[in-house]
């Protein structure tokens, strides 16, 4: 078995886009996804990295519940929908797991309990060609981060070790 | 007759230089008082003064630098435009990121791969396909010390940026090419740390004997990468010295593989002695016994739900070879016939008589968990250890008052957890410090470009827009 072969994909005929749907998320997953070219929406069902059901075409105007995370048309010279395209395709969060649970989760403090930036998306730097300062202002840059650690410094939840 | 007003000084209250004051307290006191970790940036920097580039990538050549930046060179990292080193897009199992990686990838992180290889650098981002690059590293070269690169054999120098050119520019300029082989009939061979214990002979002695159902084993970090850097390091001291005495500069030339075979000890020698090929001996040794792990027969924390504490906590390292440690060790467990059977140590050391041995200790201790063991042992006055896991490392707390592993506020990334140089060895005068653990992809693009080398921002600008930097 490839590589290839784990990874399932929704080619829409009417568009000639080919959405890719990455394991990570759909390995075990049934819902209803819209294709990344043009508004159709598709059913799948999909046990273990293989199709259980579908992909099957939904009547137009179906409510959906996730997009692609990228999609490219192969007969169009490999025109591509990279991550995180408006309308077309989800964001690639690159979120870590909760510890056993397999369920993302953002880590925003370390195990002391002090804010550590650890998720995306983080605000661009304010300099030229990338450049950035040497101070995370926490309370400027991550609001909500910073007003829960307030709440964790009332609560004593901030440790030295 | 003038009246004589003299206070009377005892020579004990006269303050003395600070050093005698130091002989005078017991070493322990001694030792806290000038290896205190909280005085670090109180202190001088060895290396201040000293400016390395570093073109390297993954965590060999990489570490190598860190090492001259932890002791205070001022090290600039250059990486490929917008991607970066590929080490940051590495993580254990994708998933412990810091973010961002750089202005343009909002969703991209730096992986905790690249922790510990690149501590307080300056990071620049440069193509040096571009013809227009060559110009630029030419001038990084005549501010700068040295240069460290992994490229493959030559590469540099076909670009124009090998030694052979870069000294010219600069005769003062130390060099240093780290990667899988170097120049010989492998010269176009690459390498990673797993190739390098493969190839170097390490791998082939770690692990248990095959008759006991083990194999080869490759250590599961990258032990190769952070040995063979840490023995750049010391190749560029020892260049820096020699400059110092000649005003020349160095080429240094260094294949990883070469450092896993010096990691194999007398192996080699022993071949050319007498033809024999060392074996593998696990959790043994092939020179004292009783001296190696043995499995006890319960964790330390039966219902943890984290099964790498569950039910990984259960090993000991054992030390009892001498005749009367290993004659207290018989009698601990209940096997005194053992110590009648291996009286000498030559004896106990035979492939048949460890096989007995260590199968006694591990039967004796089936029964117990990895602690009871430990103390039963200790309490006997022989050496016993835990083999403590990362968890254990991080409450320990004589790691902690030593500072061999810190926590650091990291200016961008926030709270972090390093070790870095700190757990190789203290420096009372100079002390290794971590101020950051590393910087987001171009970060000091303005500082280095426009500060140090004098480009106007238009042109740096430019640079950007084009993909250059």
């Amino acid at each position: 078995m490839g590589v290839m072969d784990l990874t399932e994909i929704i080619w829409c005929k009417h568009c000639n886009t080919v959405n890719y749907l990455d394991p990570y998320t759909f390995w075990n997953w049934k819902g209803k996804v819209k294709c990344a070219g043009c508004d159709r929406v598709y059913y799948v069902h999909i046990i273990q990295g293989f199709y259980y059901e579908g992909p099957k075409e939904m009547p137009p105007g179906e409510p959906y519940d996730i997009m692609p995370l990228y999609a490219d048309k192969p007969l169009e010279g490999y025109e591509s929908y990279k991550p995180g395209t408006p309308g077309r395709t989800r964001p690639y969060l690159c979120l870590p797991r909760e510890i056993y649970l397999g369920k993302a989760d953002k880590v925003k403090f370390s195990i002391r309990g002090r804010p550590v930036r650890g998720w995306a998306p983080q605000p661009p730097s304010s300099g030229l060609a990338g450049s950035q300062g040497f101070k995370w202002d926490i309370e400027k840059l991550s609001p909500d981060v910073w007003k829960e650690y307030q709440v964790k410094l009332r609560k004593g939840e901030v440790r030295e070790w | 007759m003038r009246e004589k007003v003299k206070p009377e000084i005892k020579f004990e209250e006269i303050p003395g230089p600070e050093e005698l004051e130091l002989e005078k307290m017991p070493y322990e006191e001694y030792c806290r008082k000038i290896f205190d970790p909280k005085k670090t940036f109180e202190k001088p920097e060895a290396l201040k003064g000293i400016r390395w580039l570093s073109c390297t990538m993954y965590i060999f050549t990489p570490h190598s630098v860190s090492n001259l930046a932890e002791l205070g060179a001022e090290v600039i990292k250059v990486e490929m435009p917008r991607a970066g080193d590929p080490m940051r897009h590495t993580s254990p199992f994708n998933e412990a990121y810091l973010y961002p990686l750089h202005d343009t990838r909002p969703f991209t992180g730096t992986g905790y791969g690249y922790f510990h290889a690149n501590l307080n650098e300056y990071y620049i981002s440069l193509d040096y396909h571009r013809p227009e690059a060559r110009e630029i590293v030419y001038n990084l070269v005549r501010m700068s010390d040295g240069l460290t690169e992994c490229y493959r054999p030559g590469t540099f120098h076909r670009w124009g940026i090998g030694y052979k050119q870069l000294c010219e520019i600069n005769p003062r300029f130390i060099y240093v090419w780290g990667g899988g082989f170097g120049y010989g009939p492998k010269v176009f061979g690459g390498s990673y740390d797993i190739l390098g214990q493969a190839q170097g002979g390490l791998a082939s002695i770690t692990g248990f004997h095959e008759d006991f159902g083990g194999h080869p084993v490759k250590h599961t970090n990258w032990v190769i990468d952070w040995y063979s850097g840490t023995m750049i390091t010391v190749g560029v001291l020892a260049a820096l010295y020699w400059r110092r005495k000649t005003g020349l500069g160095t080429m240094i030339e260094f294949s990883q593989v070469h450092c896993a075979t010096r990691a194999c000890g007398y192996g080699v020698p022993l071949y050319g002695r007498f033809g024999i090929v060392r074996q593998r001996w696990g959790n043994w040794d092939t020179q004292l016994c009783v001296h190696g792990i043995i499995r006890t027969g319960k964790s330390d924390y039966p219902n943890d739900p984290n099964p790498q504490l569950r039910e990984e906590a259960k090993y000991v390292m054992v030390s009892a070879f001498q005749d009367e440690d290993f004659r207290e060790l018989c009698y601990v467990i209940g096997r005194p016939d053992l110590w009648e059977k291996y009286k000498t140590h030559k004896e106990r050391l035979k492939p048949e008589a460890q096989i007995e041995i260590y199968g006694a200790l591990e039967q004796w201790a089936s029964d117990k968990t990895r602690s009871e063991v430990v103390d039963i042992l200790t309490d006997a006055g022989l050496l016993a250890m835990p083999v403590m896991n990362d968890k254990e490392v991080y409450e320990c707390q004589h790691f902690r008052e030593r500072g061999t592993i810190r926590w650091i506020e990291d200016p961008i990334f926030g709270d972090v957890l390093v070790h870095g140089g700190f757990s190789v060895g203290l420096l009372s005068e100079t002390p290794r410090r971590v101020r950051w653990v590393w910087r987001p992809v171009g970060a000091d693009n303005v500082r280095v470009y426009h500060e140090l080398l004098g480009y106007p921002i238009s042109q740096i600008k430019e640079w950007y827009d084009k993909g250059i930097i």
